[in-house]
């Protein structure tokens, strides 16, 4: 932590020009504050802006859909990373919101920006689960490995009873469950446009509204977490008795982050459910459950950029490992995450930043 | 809806390679994408179909390529992975461009990549034995469907054992519409269902559902059960002394349990299939023979083995009856006239233009008490009739859905 | 008698379920329940124990020796783990996910490289016996003998012995034990393999009955996570009743409802046994002497 707090000083000064809301985006509760990360920041948007005239269709569309994980990594950053609890029921939220985009396109089609209306409903949907579920737990102060275990059941009974939904009285209107089939022939998302609505698969239009909508929460998060209710956060994460000393209602906190993380989730379920036309039981079973906690493990959980990053960087690699790897993928990735875990507790992305930083300084010392 | 994007780089691709599309295209390889599963839950039953599709490869291209082109397979792992399929489906199509692909074992699966095949208007081969129904115009299956494996299969026990079936079965989508279909022929044939059971595909603990069958006392069990965890079911069966016989679709066809447990927990075990190694005719020898020559390390050479060989077969000669083309459209025309047809391991197979889906001939398979094979009966040229009969015609209009018993296309 | 038959069905599958329930979770109680680690990697040790006892037993080993042999292979393999990685994880709990899981990949696929993607069982011994009419298989009273007989072996090792006392020491409070003269570092190890032999324990028991394939140990995972969270710390005092209560609920729902039901039943017991027992059962036992 004496590392955060150097820095902290040193980024103080700029911090006077700006008014109170954006210093809050620099605030000490997020890696990376000076001058030199907001000028990588920039030309990181940057290349990613000219990054599709560059690339061929299939990459954009690929990264388009790495795009759709990060709100739930992003979301259980906010839920473990800084509020301490470990959530394993991102994807039960995940599912809910891309059932529920399903349910109301297939119902009501896809004119008049009704798509738009299915992803906010979605992601309402999931809001609202994961209030009566959180109320449940925090209130009912659960924590550590048993939130873990309870939000996993959760999710598992849900995958569990989605998966027997085979049968034809199994219908929401139109929309059929379909079972461990999942549910297809949702629109894609459709944005009403004069002249024709323009339906957005997954191409370049979709990896622009993605990247937007990318860095609008990335931005919208830090600001969040750097507030007084980030620091609260963060406080009751270092210390949750120590926090309700000082007065803070822990269990209000802890709803509030859970909701908006698991609303991520769920904004993650409905981008994916657009994107494949399709949402099945097992984006939601025990395997698919633990990937967003190993992305964001991986990455660096106490960090918002972190983990956008490090999710970024495991998708690619286990893709490519599956692309290129053959029989050797899983080993390898299991390789990979036992070295990190061992050799990078702070996970990968703050593990090279300070790799790097030491190197530096040491150079620097010679000098 | 087709979308306005992907046509744009399609026409921005054409641009670009200008003329050398069409004068390369006629020495250029024919691509095929193969996405199965070769790690994780099913790579037990679907390693075969790789090396199916392989080992057509290689005697194509031996034997001068598909209208003179050489194959080329694009051959990813899918991992039993859903997802995975998304992923590598669209690779295949977008960035290999492949000219079909050959994709998927589980149903969840292939309802994954469907709607990425429709969206770039690929052309996909499903190869397994499936809960039926899928009405699409760029998917061909050639995998048997319940109509074809239980209008045989039922009745035959039925006469031989008598009318009380039970039934047990995976619940999801396979094992409930095929428990529709079994529920519907005993109805028809006069019989009564005794008793349903549906069980999790997480389950393998069943003694409470080996409690329940001797307590209604059945003339035999129809078990469609599925993957792994549900094959415990015939061990803990036999060892508490079950001794029905057992009637499937999808056991020992598929995932060869009568090799892969000690003997005797399948005995009296009887399946319709449309392949097994143990097949006794001169083209299925001749075609283990080739495979355990080019794999010697293969455990089994199952149905979708099968399957998937005979696909690679219809592919070849659909293009070439299509004057070499690969576009959908002139392969769909030439389905349509009916007569797509290949002798292969299985005998004579042909695909339905309406439905797309492939007729079968149907072997009885019995397993005894040392889990050796007999075929009791045979079945020829049965046709996937189904979706034809109910409203699913594909060269008049491509609804890209999949229908069930209770809901069927026309309704 | 038909009194008789209708106990001694309830019964059976009681124990049937409790059989289940002790012998997958026994080795999760302790690397969970006692040491905080989250092994995903749970199911592995399971599945090493149920390979290893097939390929002896194939060998001709008679089938007792081959499932000891299974239960200590997969002990050996846990001391390893332990050694190269477990150790360094033991103050930071929650990444223990991340690195187990990571181990249980590399498990599960290297035994699909290295043995091909599944293996021909063996049968289960000794045949079956009837009660009224209807058959049961004997092997599945012997798995209940063995899971009770188990549960004292335990309670007598953690309570009664050098070894267990040692071991508890260093797990509750590690500088005290530490000060004493114990050496910790060993202790853990072993501890470690205790749980991870006896996980191979319940791979080498249901060897005989299950599919053996790289991803078996899959099957276990979910109903030993769910006895581990509703029994609490103490491997005796937890496992046992958690086992039984669920053995109740998951027997009597699944002859009810279907085995749908039987599994959902499960998971929606813990979530209430968390909600109002937050240390567990052991932890609601064990309130009255403290």
């Amino acid at each position: 932590m004496g590392m955060l707090q150097r820095e902290d000083l040193k980024a103080s000064r700029p911090d006077g020009r700006m008014p109170g809301w954006l210093r809050l985006i620099n605030g000490p509760q997020t890696l990376g504050r000076g001058p030199l990360f907001w000028i990588v920041f920039a030309l990181t948007i940057g290349a990613a802006v000219v990054y599709p005239a560059f690339a061929d269709a299939w990459s954009v569309g690929n990264t388009a859909y790495f795009f759709c994980w990060v709100f739930m990594a992003l979301g259980l950053s906010l839920i473990w990373g800084y509020a301490g609890s470990l959530s394993f029921g991102q994807t039960a939220f995940f599912g809910l919101a891309g059932y529920t985009y399903g349910v109301v396109t297939i119902n009501f089609g896809a004119a008049y920006g009704l798509t738009i209306v299915g992803v906010l409903l979605g992601v309402g949907m999931s809001c609202l689960g994961a209030a009566v579920l959180g109320y449940i737990l925090f209130y009912g102060r659960i924590s550590g490995v048993f939130l873990g275990i309870v939000t996993l059941s959760t999710t598992l009974v849900f995958a569990t009873f989605m998966a027997q939904t085979a049968g034809s009285q199994w219908a929401i209107g139109d929309a059929r469950l379909g079972g461990d089939n999942g549910m297809t022939g949702m629109p894609p998302l459709t944005i009403p446009w004069a002249g024709g609505d323009i339906a957005l698969y997954s191409g370049v239009p979709l990896y622009y509204l993605l990247l937007a909508m990318l860095v609008i929460c990335y931005l919208g998060l830090r600001v969040l977490v750097n507030s007084r209710f980030g620091n609260v956060l963060v406080a009751i994460r270092e210390n949750p008795h120590r926090a309700e000393m000082l007065g803070y209602d822990i269990r209000r906190y802890q709803l509030i982050a859970f909701v908006i993380g698991s609303g991520l989730a769920g904004l993650s379920g409905v981008l994916y459910t657009a994107w494949g036309q399709y949402i099945s039981p097992s984006n939601m079973d025990l395997a698919a459950a633990a990937l967003p906690i190993i992305w964001v493990a991986v990455g660096g959980r106490k960090d918002l950029t972190a983990t956008l990053v490090g999710t970024l960087v495991v998708l690619g690699i286990f893709q490519n490992l599956t692309i290129f790897g053959s029989y050797y993928a899983f080993v390898i990735m299991g390789l990979l995450l036992v070295i990190v875990v061992v050799f990078l507790p702070e996970g990968l992305i703050p593990g090279l930043v300070k790799f790097f930083g030491r190197f530096r300084k040491r150079k620097e010392g010679m000098s | 809806m087709k979308y306005s994007t992907i046509q744009r780089t399609a026409t921005l691709s054409t641009l670009l390679a200008g003329s050398l599309v069409t004068s390369a295209s006629a020495n250029d390889p024919i691509q095929i994408g193969v996405l199965e599963d070769q790690s994780g839950n099913f790579a037990a039953v679907t390693q075969a179909k790789v090396n199916a599709i392989e080992l057509a490869a290689e005697e194509i291209n031996e034997a001068g390529g598909i209208a003179g082109r050489e194959v080329e397979l694009v051959i990813y792992d899918t991992q039993s992975d859903d997802r995975r399929y998304q992923e590598l489906m669209r690779r295949v199509l977008q960035r290999d461009q492949v000219d079909t692909v050959f994709a998927g074992f589980a149903s969840s699966s292939r309802e994954a990549y469907r709607p990425i095949v429709n969206q770039f208007d690929g052309l996909a081969f499903y190869n397994n034995q499936y809960e039926g129904g899928v009405c699409d115009a760029n998917m061909i299956v050639t995998g048997a469907v319940p109509e074809q494996q239980f209008s045989t299969l039922i009745p035959w026990m039925m006469e031989k054992y008598g009318p009380n079936v039970y039934t047990i079965a995976a619940d999801y989508n396979f094992g409930q519409i095929s428990a529709e279909w079994v529920r519907q022929i005993v109805e028809e044939e006069g019989g009564e269902i005794v008793g349903e059971e549906f069980i999790p595909l997480d389950v393998s603990q069943f003694s409470q559902t080996i409690q329940n069958i001797q307590g209604e006392s059945p003339d035999f069990v129809v078990t469609l059960l599925v993957g792994s965890n549900q094959a415990s079911y015939y061990e803990q069966a036999a060892s508490a002394d079950l001794g029905l016989p057992m009637a499937s679709s999808v056991n020992v066809g598929q995932g060869y349990e009568h090799k892969r447990f000690a003997p005797p927990s399948l005995e009296n075990m009887f399946v319709t299939t449309n392949f097994i190694e143990e097949v006794d005719t001169p083209e299925a020898n001749e075609f283990v023979e080739k495979f355990y020559e080019r794999f010697p390390d293969t455990p089994y050479v199952n149905q979708e083995a099968a399957n998937s060989y005979i696909a690679m077969y219809l592919y070849k000669q659909m293009v070439e009856r299509a004057d070499g083309s690969t576009d959908k459209e002139d392969l769909r025309n030439v389905i349509a006239e009916g007569d797509v047809c290949f002798d292969g391991p299985s005998g004579r197979v042909c695909l339905d233009p309406k439905s797309q889906h492939m007729s079968h001939n149907i072997f009885l398979a019995q397993v005894d008490e040392n889990h050796e094979i007999s075929f009791p009966e045979t079945w020829e040229n049965i046709e996937p009739y189904w979706l034809g009969e109910n409203g699913c015609d594909l060269t008049q209009n491509d609804p890209s859905a999949q229908y069930t018993p209770s809901s069927p296309p026309n309704e | 008698m038909e009194y008789i038959h209708l106990a001694f069905t309830a019964f059976y599958q009681f124990g049937d379920a409790f059989a289940f329930l002790v012998l997958s979770a026994m080795g999760l109680a302790v690397i969970f329940g006692m040491m905080g680690i989250i092994n995903l990697a749970h199911g592995e040790f399971i599945m090493c124990g149920a390979y290893v006892t097939v390929a002896t037993a194939r060998l001709g080993v008679p089938l007792p020796i081959a499932m000891l042999c299974g239960s200590l292979a997969a002990g050996i393999l846990g001391i390893v783990l332990e050694r190269t990685i477990i150790h360094r994880l033991y103050h930071r709990p929650l990444d223990s996910i991340v690195a187990t899981w990571g181990i249980s990949l590399i498990l599960t696929q290297g035994t699909l490289i290295v043995l091909g993607s599944s293996m021909a069982g063996i049968s289960t011994p000794l045949g079956s016996f009837s009660v009224g009419g209807y058959s049961y298989s004997t092997y599945r009273m012997v798995l209940l003998g063995v899971a009770v007989l188990l549960l004292i072996g335990l309670y007598v090792l953690f309570h009664h012995t050098t070894f267990g006392i040692h071991s508890r020491a260093t797990i509750q409070a590690p500088h005290m034990a530490k000060a004493a003269g114990i050496d910790t570092g060993r202790m853990y190890s072993l501890t470690f393999g205790l749980g991870a032999a006896l996980a191979g324990l319940a791979g080498a028991l249901y060897a005989p009955t299950i599919s053996i394939v790289p991803t078996l140990g899959a099957n276990f995972l979910v109903e030993s996570f769910v006895t581990v969270v509703v029994g609490g710390a103490d491997v005796f005092l937890g496992t046992a009743p958690a086992a039984a209560t669920l053995a109740v609920i998951k027997a009597f729902l699944t002859g009810w409802q279907g085995q749908l039901m039987g599994q959902v039943g499960l998971l929606i017991t813990v979530m209430v046994v968390i909600r109002i027992l937050p240390q567990g059962l052991s932890g609601w036992l064990l309130k009255g002497r403290t």
